[in-house]
């Protein structure tokens, strides 16, 4: 097998040639929080919550990790300052779109949120685009695409009508991540909050900051750790 | 049309237009541009047609219907050569006088020239006007010399000699080498050296190469690339057959938009035409080179302008942008090695290989070279489009060119580089404009769009438009964009709704930087820039949204009331008759008074008011 070696957040990490450095990262040990992510699927970069900084040439540059192909010498670091506040940014946003959901409510807890400090929305779906890329990719199914842009995107059957050739497998339910609600069972309209009561599950010794420690929460989003 | 089948044949073609043009006394040069089109300029075309015919003198006027000559303000408009007449705002009837006296005898119709608005004075040719004076138009100036639907006129202009030059002696380095050392920039946003992309391009070891061109222009306010596809869809295709004969690319694609139903209409007439030529297809010229064009039409999502999204659709896809860590220049369209660039990068390649970089390297800045076209549009006198050489100061841009303000409201800001791009106010207009300035001062090129505002706009107003525009033509991929874009506008519009607080401007300003960092493309990434760029600029007009509940420039619709001034109200009864709410009530001669309770706020009654006896408070 050809191998690359990089480095992420200081320690040197050898991996196969071709794979992400979100993968290579989740094969150390090194826990970059993702939701749009499964393994075995082509990833898209939708969710944005693997953001890491890629330093070339004293530079750095944020950029999504499931999608940055790890190459020799590479230099990236995932728990900068920096990239703490965007995430948690971007987890914020995605939690007040969508807080029914343990997924998301455990990704805003892993990612620092501690506040919504936009009006919650309560929809049924954040367009990770599991649902579609499984169907697609996993089942050659293409029963399931999306429809519209921008704001009015949506996941839909062609046509808005069940096709013939949608088995029923369910693995679009199973990989959705909106699929679980909170502990405390659904929220009503009006009655949405941060859930954060999990945050202890994120306490890690200290200078282990980002090293993953197979915590619960990971089985909330989906964590492909758990799913390895 | 015959083929030509050598290099020599395109020469003596050339000098067989040429020749044959030589025995016309005048030409009557109508632009036929989209802008002109909407002035009904065709009706002035046919009519002048005709008078020609009745008049007799089919035989030594040309008629030339040309593309946009940049003037749209002014349309219809017309130059009468050899006098270099310049006639504006044409109507059909006009067409017996401009024939009679100017085609016949020579005379200038006085009534039909162009009044410059700061002099008074009328100005007899194009050259003398300020707007066109001021400018360098070095792309622009062959739109005036050709019709976009003969390629003769475009050979008989100087057109595909670029490209015999190319295929008979100059090697696809050596082309390279040429287009990176004059300095030539992509002229579609980001700025990237062509020569760079085009050198990245060459070097991969792939057989099967693209050159796309992106003519999926859609900003609001910019028409350049529009202007120059309709005008001369010839120069392009040249641009892009040197642009593959250096990368070794057999097949282009140019992608246009489906609003652009006349620049789709000229190129696809361009491309058959070059191919009945023998200028397109296999063998070009009698050479080795084999190359042909394929046009596709966009479906008009802003997006699809970014190259990834772009290529995506080409190949029949969701115009969605993947993300760019691996560049297209590596794996562009259907995996191979593709160089795309703007229409107007591709249409300065011609020159630049005929008269060498430093011809082109001459004009511009260090890091800018060349010119560029501006759609310049808003409040100033002289709207339309303009080219100038790189480092020409903002100031001159708008004051000289577009001759300052239109309404004698001061002018407050331009916006420069469309819904991407920033607001720069008028007291950093002493700039030079180029790449590196505008983006330095928080705004950009862009594609060269240029709105110019004046006192009467409001800037969390102007934000909160360009916000609108971007949630709507957001593709809705990735996060940061789609949710991100929206909680900007909702919190915009909080501001201009008067429900702002102090933390929700910082909470914009925190999420306007996470957007424009984390966003998976260009579009996201530069969708934050207008909310940032007025945020630094007009803190103090954000300030009075959120602090004080007022709008300064009187517009965002739940901060202001209107008045009616008891000392200037003479009880017309005009007002109140125009109010499509009959919100105004009041007995005639006696002062009116508006029903705030009824008043929709629309404005109706200010501008119908003769007296300015209605404040907007």
């Amino acid at each position: 097998m050809q191998t690359v070696t990089l480095t992420i957040d200081g320690s040197p990490v050898r991996t196969a040639k071709g794979s992400s450095v979100l993968d290579a990262a989740l094969e150390w040990g090194i826990c970059i929080p993702h939701l749009c992510h499964v393994p075995s699927l082509k990833d898209t970069g939708a969710c944005r919550i693997c953001i890491v900084e890629n330093v070339r040439n004293g530079e750095s540059k944020v950029t999504a990790s499931c999608t940055l192909t790890a190459q020799e010498g590479m230099v990236i670091r995932t728990n900068t300052e920096k990239i703490q506040k965007f995430r948690r940014n971007i987890a914020e946003l995605l939690v007040a779109q969508a807080p029914n959901s343990k997924a998301i409510q455990d990704v805003a807890v892993r990612c620092g949120v501690k506040e919504v400090r936009y009006p919650f929305r309560n929809d049924n779906c954040i367009q990770c685009g599991r649902c579609v890329r499984y169907c697609t990719e996993m089942w050659r199914a293409n029963a399931l695409g999306f429809v519209g842009r921008g704001k009015n995107r949506r996941v839909e059957f062609p046509f808005a009508t069940r096709p013939d050739f949608c088995k029923n497998c369910g693995s679009c339910t199973l990989y959705c991540p909106m699929s679980v609600t909170p502990c405390g069972g659904p929220m009503k309209r009006g009655e949405e909050s941060l859930c954060g009561k999990c945050e202890s599950q994120t306490v890690t010794a200290p200078g282990m900051i980002g090293a993953c420690t197979r915590c619960d929460l990971g089985k909330g989003f989906q964590c492909t750790r758990h799913m390895l | 049309m015959r083929k030509l089948e050598h290099f020599e044949e395109l020469e003596t073609l050339r000098k067989k237009v040429v020749a044959q043009r030589g025995k016309i006394r005048s030409t009557v040069i109508i632009c036929g541009g989209s802008g002109c089109q909407a002035t009904r300029c065709l009706s002035v075309i046919d009519a002048v047609k005709k008078e020609i015919v009745k008049q007799g003198l089919d035989h030594e006027v040309l008629l030339r219907t040309t593309g946009c000559h940049g003037f749209c303000e002014q349309g219809p408009l017309m130059v009468v050569e050899p006098d270099n007449f310049f006639y504006c705002h044409l109507t059909a009837a006009d067409a017996q006088e401009i024939v009679s006296s100017t085609l016949k005898n020579g005379k200038v119709v006085d009534r039909l020239l162009y009044t410059d608005p700061l002099t008074g004075k009328k100005i007899k040719t194009e050259a003398e006007i300020p707007f066109y004076s001021a400018q360098y138009r070095q792309l622009l100036k062959y739109n005036k010399l050709l019709d976009p639907c003969s390629i003769e006129d475009y050979i008989a202009a100087g057109g595909y000699k670029a490209l015999a030059k190319t295929l008979t002696g100059i090697s696809p380095k050596a082309v390279i080498e040429e287009i990176k050392s004059s300095g030539l920039r992509g002229r579609g946003g980001g700025g990237f050296p062509t020569g760079r992309k085009w050198a990245e391009a060459r070097s991969v070891p792939e057989d099967e190469k693209y050159v796309v061109c992106n003519a999926d222009e859609g900003d609001p306010g910019a028409y350049m690339d529009r202007c120059v596809l309709e005008a001369n869809p010839h120069l392009v295709i040249e641009g892009m057959m040197i642009g593959a004969w250096a990368l070794g690319a057999r097949q282009g694609y140019v992608y246009v938009r489906k609003e652009y139903p006349l620049a789709v209409k000229h190129v696809k007439l361009a491309v058959k035409q070059a191919r009945e030529m023998g200028i397109l297809g296999e063998n070009i010229l009698g050479s080795s080179f084999c190359f042909d064009v394929e046009v596709a039409r966009g479906g008009g999502a802003f997006v699809c302008g970014e190259s990834t999204a772009l290529m995506a659709s080409l190949e029949g896809k969701v115009g969605e942008p993947r993300p760019k860590d691996i560049h297209t220049v590596k794996e562009g369209l259907w995996n191979k090695p593709t160089v795309l660039n703007n229409v107007e990068t591709w249409a300065n390649v011609p020159s630049i290989i005929l008269n060498g970089s430093g011809w082109f390297a001459s004009k511009g800045t260090r890091g800018s070279k060349g010119t560029k076209i501006f759609a310049l549009t808003g409040q100033v006198k002289n709207t339309g489009l303009v080219e100038i050489a790189m480092g020409t100061m903002l100031h001159d841009i708008i004051f000289k060119i577009g001759g300052g303000p239109k309404n004698g409201k001061a002018i407050k800001a331009v916006q420069a580089g469309g819904p991407s791009g920033g607001c720069l106010p008028v007291s950093k207009f002493d700039i030079p404009v180029d790449f590196d300035t505008l983006y330095k001062m928080g705004s950009m090129m862009g594609s060269g769009g240029m709105v110019v505002m004046d006192e009467g706009t409001c800037m969390v107003d102007l934000a909160k438009y360009f916000l609108k525009f971007l949630q709507d033509e957001s593709c809705g991929k990735c996060v940061p964009c789609r949710v991100g874009v929206d909680r900007m506008l909702e919190i915009v519009t909080d501001i201009a709704e008067g429900r702002g607080s102090r933390e929700q401007i910082s909470l914009l300003q925190e999420l306007a930087e996470t957007v424009a960092e984390t966003s998976l493309c260009a579009l996201g990434k530069t969708a934050p820039n207008p909310v940032l760029s007025t945020m630094r600029y007009f803190a103090d007009e954000y300030a009075a949204h959120v602090d004080e509940k007022r709008c300064p420039a009187g517009v965002c619709k739940e901060l202001i009331h209107y008045d009616i001034l008891a000392d200037k109200c003479t009880g017309c009864g005009v007002c109140l008759r125009s109010c499509p709410h009959d919100a105004i009530k009041g007995e005639k001669k006696t002062v009116h008074a508006i029903d705030e309770q009824i008043c929709r706020k629309c404005g109706i009654c200010v501008t119908e008011c003769k007296f300015d006896a209605i404040a907007v408070v």
